[in-house]
């Protein structure tokens, strides 16, 4: 009896503790979510706000730029996210090799970009990638093009830009998770197949990748969730447009057009960020169900 | 007994006016901030203006805040006017006369109306126009677009024209001079960001056109000016003239480091150009290309900006004072910032000052700054709009296709479907 009451009290005592975070949390994240998932059913232009029902889901199926914007989205999403794992997974097992030398000096140049800010680094690429820059330069150096690209004036090079740009930055990101969970994976279990004769790629592909399947599971998420918010390096490359050609035009991009650019319209704009979050909801529930574990029947 | 109340009471009461007088000028004794985004153009001459008033009203202060750009301007006024948060705002505000209509239909109140106390009639027509609602003008109008063709004299030269065969000619002309130019001197005509609709919209209007129709709707399919610039524009690439840059930094070097020949674009941009002071004498100033289209003119605009007071304001009458007796009365003023910064202002009576006068020797001498002013008396006056944004947005979208020789027709019936969609 006296141990419950104790519990009771301890327990008053826990969620007093929480409180000012929770009043915080509840304030700032679940009051504005809740708040917006009610603002994408309403309509019109600044704050002559009206409820319209399912009018802004009607106009997103119609709306071209919106479906130019998912697309753009998913390509980003389809075509780097896999690059980038692959290159992180690669990078984390070349950098784990106890033989190798400066790897503490490769670990830090591959983590590096990590940790230049996003507007830095999107300035920097921008010049790289411009009509005269360097980028341009040492390819024509090397006769690889004949004459310079326009890569942000031609929506397929703007687009791979983009691609290389983020892959350069987030694949030291990812790496280190790998790093991390490689240097947990018991040595003897490589022994133990050295040992049976098992060559280094099947070393690979059946103990280390399966190991490693929850960090994989873990950063694929996580990248997806990230390219699908993509917004600072399309802003900067293109002044904030997503062109040529709205080529480059993400859907946060997008979202930020609809509401400090364009004759402001919340409602629609909290409409399609809802979009992002189910399409996040989606990709993140398949990913689990793709990489969840196949029990062997006895 | 009696005497003495009575004597503490006058005193009371002298004490109590006192204070009330004190507060009085306290309220009066204001500061004057102001919302403006190039620190060497309109930073500067605004702060040299609020000098001037200072030097008559000494309790004036002014709050010159140029650090943000035009675009975090725009969101950074929006965002508090839909929140309907007045604190933090400035007394005046700088803003684009192509996105005003935007603000003063999508925020009414926001913004105080200034033609019952400033005469509109001493600045340029098309100015105040663009600013004017239901009959009332809110903006007290600051630096013309007006338009010019900037080009380099000594290539024009070299490809053995003369500033005369620039003068009031049609872009596609000014195509058959570029192609002469680039084969004699190895220099294209002008660099274009496929992300910018600016010389497109200049072409537009001077025909006297825009996006829309008096009452507001589209005017996109049938719009002869805007399909007759975009094939012009088409043109540029199809005679390989142009050399492709992104962004305001490409844009600008493109033509201060002398590797294209030409620059349409409006007069703000003298700043930009004469910062070389290496290339002074080898630049000239023509008038704007026309469309070969009837009711194109050899004159437009691009860009420019107005001065709005907004409504939170808590010392409108002196700011409103402060617009009336500088912006709204003083020539001379208008002679210094030409001078010294390039400033093309809308006042009318200020063309008759002597700076506007004066020969340039960066630009050989001529007198650019009357031309210029001509020019302004020319330019046909177009109605904005609302949602130029958007269309410019749909515009941009269909720019690659176009330049690579695509159907015009089917480019402007694009432009309209997707305009029509976003302006719901």
């Amino acid at each position: 009896m006296a141990q419950a009451r104790l519990d009771r009290r301890e327990q008053i005592t826990g969620w007093a503790f929480i409180a000012p975070a929770l009043v915080l949390l509840g304030l700032f994240m679940i009051y504005p979510i809740v708040w917006s998932l009610w603002m994408s059913f309403q309509v019109g232009k600044g704050m002559n706000l009206s409820f319209g029902g399912f009018t802004n889901i009607m106009r997103l199926t119609k709306d071209t730029v919106f479906l130019r914007a998912l697309g753009n989205t998913f390509t980003f999403f389809i075509i780097q996210v896999p690059i980038m794992i692959t290159l992180a997974l690669l990078f984390a097992v070349a950098l784990n090799d106890a033989t190798l030398k400066f790897r503490g000096l490769f670990r830090t140049a591959i983590f590096l970009p990590c940790v230049t800010s996003l507007i830095a680094y999107s300035t920097l690429f921008k010049s790289m990638f411009a009509t005269d820059g360097v980028v341009n330069q040492a390819l024509m150096a090397i006769h690889a093009i004949s004459g310079p690209i326009s890569w942000f004036g031609d929506p397929f090079w703007a687009k791979v830009v983009v691609i290389i740009a983020i892959t350069w930055r987030w694949t030291g990101y990812n790496m280190i998770f790998y790093l991390a969970a490689l240097q947990n994976i018991d040595r003897s279990i490589y022994e133990a197949a050295r040992i049976d004769g098992v060559p280094a790629w099947a070393r690979f592909r059946y103990l280390t990748i399966p190991m490693l399947k929850p960090v994989i599971l873990f950063t694929t998420v996580i990248s997806t969730i990230g390219t699908l918010q993509l917004f600072d390096e399309v802003y900067n490359f293109t002044a904030g447009t997503g062109g040529p050609s709205d080529s480059t035009l993400t859907l946060s991009l997008y979202i930020y057009n609809l509401t400090f650019k364009f004759m402001p319209s919340f409602g629609y704009s909290a409409t399609a960020s809802w979009v992002i979050v189910i399409v996040v909801a989606i990709l993140s529930f398949l990913q689990f169900l793709v990489a969840r574990d196949r029990r062997v029947k006895p | 007994m009696n005497r003495i109340a009575s004597r503490w009471h006058q005193k009371l009461a002298v004490a109590l006016a006192g204070i009330s007088l004190l507060t009085v000028a306290a309220a009066s004794a204001g500061e004057i901030s102001v919302w403006v985004w190039d620190k060497a153009f309109n930073g500067d001459t605004m702060r040299e203006a609020g000098a001037l008033y200072t030097a008559e009203h000494p309790d004036v202060t002014f709050n010159v805040d140029d650090t943000a750009s035009q675009d975090d301007i725009r969101a950074k006024l929006q965002t508090q006017l839909l929140a309907g948060s007045t604190e933090g705002l400035p007394d005046i505000v700088l803003i684009q006369d192509d996105i005003a209509q935007k603000y003063l239909q999508s925020f009414p109140g926001a913004f105080e109306p200034l033609s019952d106390s400033i005469d509109m009639s001493v600045f340029a027509p098309y100015k105040v126009a663009a600013a004017t609602l239901d009959g009332k003008s809110y903006s007290v109008p600051f630096d013309s677009g007006v338009t010019g063709l900037f080009y380099r004299s000594d290539y024009l030269e070299e490809a053995g024209f003369t500033a005369a065969d620039l003068d009031n000619i049609t872009w596609d002309r000014l195509v058959e001079i570029g192609t002469e130019i680039k084969a004699k001197t190895g220099h294209l005509l002008l660099d274009l960001d496929l992300n910018d609709t600016g010389l497109i919209r200049m072409m537009m209007q001077s025909a006297g056109q825009w996006y829309f129709n008096a009452d507001g709707s589209l005017n996109i399919v049938d719009n002869a000016a805007l399909k007759k610039a975009l094939e012009t524009y088409a043109k540029f690439y199809q005679a390989d003239l142009v050399k492709p840059v992104s962004g305001w930094a490409e844009y600008t070097g493109a033509f201060t480091s002398g590797e294209v020949a030409m620059v349409p674009v409006g007069v703000w941009i003298t700043a930009t150009i004469k910062a070389n002071a290496d290339q002074s004498g080898m630049w000239g100033v023509a008038p704007t290309p026309r469309m070969d289209l009837e009711g194109s003119v050899n004159a437009s605009n691009q860009g420019g900006s107005s001065w709005f007071v907004l409504s939170s304001s808590d010392n409108k009458e002196e700011t409103i004072d402060f617009l009336n007796t500088v912006w709204a009365g003083n020539s001379q003023f208008y002679q210094d910032i030409l001078i010294k910064r390039g400033a093309v202002g809308s006042l009318l009576a200020a063309r008759e000052g002597d700076a506007f006068k004066a020969s340039d020797d960066f630009f050989g001498g001529a007198p650019v700054w009357q031309n210029f002013s001509d020019w302004l008396g020319q330019i046909p006056s177009v109605d904005y709009g609302t949602f130029t944004a958007e269309v410019d947005a749909a515009v941009q979208a269909q720019l690659p296709t176009i330049i690579e020789g695509g159907d015009i027709d089917a480019a402007l019936r694009a432009i309209n479907d997707q305009a029509t969609q976003q302006m719901q």
